[in-house]
């Protein structure tokens, strides 16, 4: 017994004295370390953003300075781009397209949640004759190219007098054919215990109270990230208002861009930079808010439950 | 299963019905009425163009509609490359605008599929072309249809920035100058080995024979032409063969603008950045070299002088106003087309900023400051109006497709991963097919 408590306690001395050196020498080591990666990160960083970056400044520069210039520094600073990207386009201002870009992202956004979540649980937990076949046909949309559907889709639009108004680019995301965002509530609503939901059934609960009450809030990851994703995709759309939006007074932000740039008469790039800078801040924003969210659903998206 | 079927059948015959119940409404347009010119109409309208279009075309819709009161006029715009992909899916669906701003270009795509509404029986009475010199009003028809009326032509030009060439010490080439003497000024300012402030080296210019309209225009020169009436080619291989090697010395000697810097500074070029001393282009180009170079003063002359000692230029009608076949007010739109194209007011709007008027009351009309661009691109096309003796090549259909791909072909060219022989080859395989 004493021959072992002599045992640890030398052990005890030894490990004491040369512990705090380890620690030391583990400090410093980690230390430079730790410089090297966040050196290494930051120029990384330097090369990903640089476009980014290029923009932002650029956004600073007069129009002949932009082009074939890949230096950030400007040589005269001035907000005048943004004066001029702010004072819109023939006659329509800038805060038009924006409260139009707006509307379209958070109309995708609302129909989505909406829409998307009742059919995953029609999908997932309701048992109906052909249901594997429909939810196989469904998923065969996500494989059929968009520039296959949109000329018939635009013909029967146009026949509805649908054309020019808002509603071909949100119908859709209000009837759930975004196959996409179904699939991925589908998927989740799958790992959810069933356990859950036959517990409510014994209570006495219908489809629509288990839906409301148990499968929404906890389809709250899955419904974040499909949100975020429904936005910063529309926000982004330009193929869609082009097509369906004649009037300039209804035209979303990508599309009333590319008007400074036309290569058919003088381009104003410094306008457009201005504008693609004020177009990207709104996205950024909700990126920035949302994004640990989107990281959490994500995650939750690939764990098996 | 069974079910399965039948709902799917139920859903698929739904489909159906609606889908030829709308075509059918589509198909009626009816011309039986008698046009009552005091109606209420609405017509649509669309161009592309930028901001400082859109301008002028609200300014000159807003006085059409102080004058037809009946008469309410949708603009509507966007970039070039937008502007044909919306029209072709509305062609699709057989929703074109009543009246729209049109290219030469595609002309001919859409006027074989009758999308474009014949003008010619509102011509008289709507539509005033007395101001229209017969050759200009002819580059509209296609297949006896007047689908396309201009409202201002282009010609080429040869535009050098003097500035450059003082610093190189180079003349620029007299005004009969050849196509030779051009490869000889090019390859003199390259050789003179000067710089830009930047550090940039300093070229005479870029490799002509890579746009297929300076092709059209020598091809004009030799006498021959372009494209046929039934839409063949009026040129052969050789033809092609013997144009590309024009510049084939500039090319292996690294005499013309490099075209890796050509494309690093899209949709800029070398003489918009100062580093090339001269450029063919249209001469409505001269207010965008300006505004992007910075360089108040860029010169004209006319394109170089072909084997037959003669310039044998051509008028390109530009912006050619047309109306969709589809119209439910063909007079309306007859009315509204003829506004822009006669309407004194209308020249002074929009300047040369769509290249020069093609009626005289338009160019009168305008408000022309000595020295200004306006005035320099009208002097221009005045000036060079005795080389103005060919009719414009009109183009085949698929044009827009054969054009890409000569650009693309000449990129190649350029970097040398394609030879002459292999160039000429495969865009006549292409064009074969892209023109059928």
């Amino acid at each position: 017994m004493s021959t072992d408590q002599t045992v640890l306690g030398t052990a005890a001395a030894v490990s004491q004295e040369s512990s705090a050196q380890l620690r030391r020498r583990n400090r410093s080591r980690s230390r430079l370390g730790s410089v090297g990666f966040h050196v290494g990160s930051l120029a990384l960083t330097a090369v990903v953003l640089y476009p980014a970056l290029w923009m932002l400044m650029s956004s600073l520069k007069p129009s002949s300075e932009i082009v074939g210039n890949v230096s950030l520094v400007p040589t005269g600073a001035s907000l005048d781009n943004f004066v001029t990207a702010l004072n819109g386009i023939g006659g329509v201002s800038f805060w038009t397209f924006f409260w139009n870009s707006v509307i379209l992202a958070v109309g995708s956004v609302v129909g989505i949640a909406l829409s998307s979540s009742v059919s995953a649980y029609a999908f997932a937990r309701i048992s109906f004759p052909g249901r594997n076949l429909w939810f196989s046909l469904m998923i065969g949309t996500l494989l059929l190219p968009f520039h296959v559907v949109i000329i018939p889709q635009y013909i029967v639009f146009n026949n509805l007098g649908l054309v020019n108004t808002f509603v071909p680019l949100l119908i859709g995301k209000f009837l759930a054919a975004e196959a996409f965002f179904v699939f991925l509530m589908v998927q989740f609503m799958r790992n959810l215990p069933r356990e859950l939901d036959e517990a409510a059934r014994i209570d006495g609960a219908g489809h629509i109270r288990i839906f409301t009450a148990i499968m929404l809030p906890l389809m709250k990851p899955a419904l974040v990230t499909a949100s975020i994703f429904a936005f910063i995709w529309s926000w982004n759309d330009f193929f869609g208002p082009l097509l369906y939006l004649k009037d300039p007074a209804l035209f979303s932000l990508p599309v009333a861009l590319r008007i400074f740039v036309d290569q058919t008469s003088t381009s104003d790039y410094g306008a457009q930079m201005a504008m693609a800078v004020l177009a990207l801040i709104p996205v950024l924003l909700f990126f920035l808010v949302f994004q640990r969210y989107l990281v959490a659903g994500v995650a939750t998206q690939g764990l098996k439950g | 299963m069974k079910r399965f079927t039948l709902k799917s059948m139920g859903v698929a015959a739904a489909a159906a019905l609606v889908l030829t119940a709308c075509s059918g409404d589509a198909d009626d347009t009816d011309s039986g009425e008698a046009y009552d010119p005091e109606a209420p109409v609405t017509l649509t309208f669309t161009w592309w163009g930028n901001d400082d279009r859109a301008e002028r075309y609200n300014e000159a819709i807003a006085l059409f509609e102080e004058e037809h009161e009946n008469i309410t006029v949708q603009g509507t715009f966007v970039d070039w490359d937008g502007y044909w992909t919306g029209r072709s899916t509305e062609a699709a669906g057989r929703s074109l605008p009543d009246v729209m701003q049109f290219d030469l270009s595609y002309m001919r795509e859409y006027s074989e599929n009758q999308h474009l509404l014949d003008l010619s029986p509102y011509m008289g009475e709507q539509i005033d072309v007395s101001g229209f010199d017969d050759a200009l009003l002819q580059s509209g028809v296609i297949e006896d249809a007047q689908v396309g009326l201009p409202t201002s032509t282009n010609t080429l030009a040869l535009f050098y920035n003097p500035n450059l060439l003082e610093q190189t010490g180079v003349d620029a080439p007299g005004e009969d100058y050849t196509w030779e003497d051009f490869n000889e000024f090019i390859a003199a300012v390259t050789d003179a080995g000067e710089q830009t402030p930047e550090g940039e080296a300093i070229y005479g210019g870029g490799d002509y024979t890579g746009t297929f309209w300076f092709f059209l225009q020598w091809l004009v020169q030799e006498g021959k032409t372009p494209f046929n009436d039934d839409g063949s080619f009026g040129f052969t291989e050789e033809d092609m063969t013997t144009f590309l090697e024009l510049t084939a010395s500039l090319r292996d000697a690294e005499q013309v603008y490099p075209v890796a810097r050509g494309i690093q500074l899209l949709p800029l070029g070398g003489f918009t950045v100062n580093e090339s001393a001269s450029e063919i282009s249209w001469d409505n180009f001269l207010a965008g070299y300006v505004a992007d170079s910075g360089t108040e003063d860029i010169q004209m002359m006319p394109v170089p002088t072909g084997s037959g000692g003669d310039k044998a230029m051509f008028f390109k009608p530009s912006m050619l106003l047309a109306a969709g076949a589809n119209t439910d007010n063909p007079e309306a739109a007859a009315t509204f087309i003829d506004f822009l194209l006669n309407e004194p007011e209308v020249g002074r709007i929009f300047g040369t900023s769509k290249g020069v008027p093609a009626v005289a009351a338009q160019r009168d009309a305008m408000e022309l400051e000595e020295g200004s661009i306006d005035a320099t691109v009208v002097e221009y096309e005045e000036a060079v109006a005795d080389h103005v003796t060919e009719p414009v090549p009109v183009p085949v259909k698929g044009f827009g497709s054969i054009e890409a791909e000569y650009k693309r072909l000449a990129e190649e060219l350029a970097y040398g991963s394609v030879t002459v022989d292999e160039f000429v080859e495969l865009w006549f395989t292409e064009a074969e097919m892209a023109t059928q």
